[in-house]
C-alpha cells in the first residue's frame, strides 16, 4: 500500500495504534470502517500482525496464502452464524475519546480511582457529622448556645477552651463578630429568634425537644 | 477483562454485532492459535479445522465474555478445549481420520503424494514462503534506525504499552506511536512483495 498521501498515512498510523490497543472508541470505529471498505487496509492489518508474530518467533511465519484462505473459509462459516449482540457493554471497556484518537493513558486515568475513594470518604464523613450533630465540646469547632430568652442586650461571651482566656464583648455591637477556631458564641439575638420559632418546630436546631411534643399512649378498647 | 487488554475496543465492537471486528481479531490471532493447536494435535491436517472451530466457538460465546481475563487468554482456553474435544473424538473413532486420509491417497497420483505427506500447511512452497517471510522481517529489523527498532521491539517482544515505552525512551507518547508505525511500515514495505504481489486482492 502506498503511504504517499496524508490520508493514507493517518489511516495506517491509526491502524498501527489499533493493533496495539492504543486507540479510543471513535478512532477504532473509523479503523474498522476502513478495514471493511479498503482491501489495502486489510492487507496492511495482516502484514502488521505477521511482523509482530515473526518478531516474537520465527515459527509464526506462515504462508500468507494460507492465512487468506483461512479467513475466507471462516467468513463462509460466520455468514451462517447469527449476529451476536451482547446484552450490555463490559464496564471497563468505556474509554475517553481524544481528538488524536489516542486512547487515554493509565496516567491520565490514574487519579480517578483514588479520587472516587476520597469523595466517598468525604461523603461518609459528611453524613456522619449531620446525623451525629455538632458537639459543643469538640475541639476545633464553633458552637452556638442559647442564652436566656428576653434578654435583649446581653454580653456575648467569646471564649476558648482548654483553659484559655475568656473575653467579654458587648452583644449590642453591630456587624459580624469575627469567629476564630474553638470559640463558643452566645448571641442574644439568635436566642430570641430560636425561642420565637420554637413552637413551630418539632425540635430546635440545637436538638432541644419541643414543648409541644408530648408522649401519648393509646389504649385499645378490649372486646 | 483487565483494563490493559489491547483487544478491548475490538471485542466491544464484536459484542455490539460487528462481525468485521471479529475478522480483525481472527487475522491477528490465527497463527498463534494454529501453532498452539499444532502442538497439541500433531496431525497438521486437523489444525486448520480445529482452529476454525475455535474461532466459531469464540464468536458464539463472546456475549458471555465478561472481560475477567484478556481476550487472547480466553481464546487460548477455547482453543485448548476445542483441541481436547477433537482428540477425544479421534480416540473414540480413530478410523475416521485415517480412512479419510487413505481414501484421498488412493485417488491421488504419485506427483501429489509428497504434498499429502507434508500436509496442506507444509507443502514445499508454503515452507519456503514461511522462511522467506521470517528472513525478510529479521533483515528489515536489522536495517531500522536504533530508535525505531527499540520502539517496535519494546512493543512487540516485551509487550509494553505506549506509555511505558514513552517513559523508557524518554519521549512523548505521540512520538512512540509514530516510531512504532514507521517501523512497521518500513518492515511491511519489504514484506509486501512476499505477502501478496497483487496487493489487496486476497484480503
Amino acid at each position: 500500500m502506498s503511504t504517499g498521501s496524508g490520508t493514507d498515512v493517518r489511516r495506517l498510523e491509526q491502524l498501527s495504534a489499533l493493533a496495539d490497543g492504543e486507540l479510543d472508541d471513535a478512532a477504532t470505529a473509523l479503523s474498522c470502517a476502513h478495514w471493511r471498505g479498503d482491501a489495502r487496509v486489510r492487507a496492511t492489518w495482516h502484514a502488521y500482525h505477521v511482523i509482530g508474530d515473526v518478531l516474537r518467533s520465527d515459527d509464526l511465519a506462515t504462508d500468507p496464502a494460507r492465512d487468506a484462505e483461512f479467513l475466507r473459509s471462516l467468513r463462509a462459516r460466520l455468514v451462517a452464524e447469527p449476529v451476536v449482540i451482547a446484552p450490555q457493554p463490559i464496564p471497563w471497556l468505556g474509554r475517553q475519546s481524544d481528538p488524536s484518537g489516542v486512547r487515554a493513558t493509565g496516567r491520565a486515568d490514574g487519579w480517578k480511582v483514588p479520587g472516587a475513594v476520597a469523595a466517598g470518604l468525604v461523603a461518609v464523613a459528611g453524613v456522619f457529622m449531620l446525623t451525629r450533630g455538632v458537639e459543643p465540646n469538640a475541639p476545633g469547632e464553633v458552637a452556638v448556645a442559647r442564652a436566656d430568652a428576653g434578654v435583649t442586650a446581653v454580653p456575648m461571651v467569646v471564649g476558648t477552651r482548654r483553659g484559655e482566656a475568656t473575653a467579654v464583648v458587648d452583644g449590642s455591637a453591630s456587624g459580624p463578630v469575627p469567629v476564630s477556631d474553638r470559640i463558643l458564641i452566645r448571641d442574644a439575638r439568635l436566642d430570641a429568634y430560636l425561642a420565637a420559632h420554637k413552637q413551630f418546630a418539632g425540635s430546635s436546631a440545637l436538638g432541644v425537644p419541643s414543648s409541644f411534643l408530648r408522649s401519648a399512649t393509646v389504649d385499645a378498647p378490649r372486646r | 477483562m483487565n483494563a490493559s487488554d489491547a483487544d478491548a475496543a475490538l471485542v466491544e465492537k464484536v459484542r455490539l454485532g460487528d462481525v468485521k471486528a471479529f475478522e480483525m481479531l481472527v487475522v491477528k490471532y490465527q497463527r498463534r492459535i494454529e501453532r498452539l493447536i499444532g502442538r497439541m494435535v500433531r496431525d497438521v491436517d486437523l489444525v486448520p479445522d480445529i482452529a476454525q472451530e475455535t474461532f466459531i466457538r469464540a464468536y458464539r460465546a463472546i456475549p458471555q465474555f465478561r472481560g475477567e481475563s484478556a481476550f487472547y487468554t480466553w481464546l487460548y482456553r477455547i482453543a485448548v478445549n476445542t483441541a481436547k474435544k477433537a482428540l477425544m473424538e479421534l480416540k473414540r473413532d480413530p478410523l475416521v481420520a485415517e480412512s479419510a486420509r487413505a481414501s484421498s491417497r488412493d485417488e491421488d497420483d504419485e506427483t501429489s503424494r509428497v504434498e499429502n505427506e507434508l500436509s496442506d500447511g507444509e507443502t514445499p512452497d508454503a515452507v519456503l514462503a514461511s522462511k522467506q517471510i521470517a528472513a525478510a522481517v529479521n533483515l528489515a529489523i536489522e536495517s531500522l534506525s536504533e530508535e525505531l527498532r527499540q520502539a517496535i521491539t519494546l512493543r512487540e517482544i516485551e509487550g509494553l504499552s505506549y506509555e511505558e515505552i514513552a517513559e523508557m525512551m524518554n519521549c512523548p507518547i505521540g512520538t512512540v506511536r509514530s516510531r512504532i508505525f514507521r517501523a512497521r511500515e518500513a518492515i511491511a514495505q519489504r514484506l509486501r512483495p512476499l505477502l501478496d504481489t497483487r496487493v489487496g486482492e486476497r484480503w
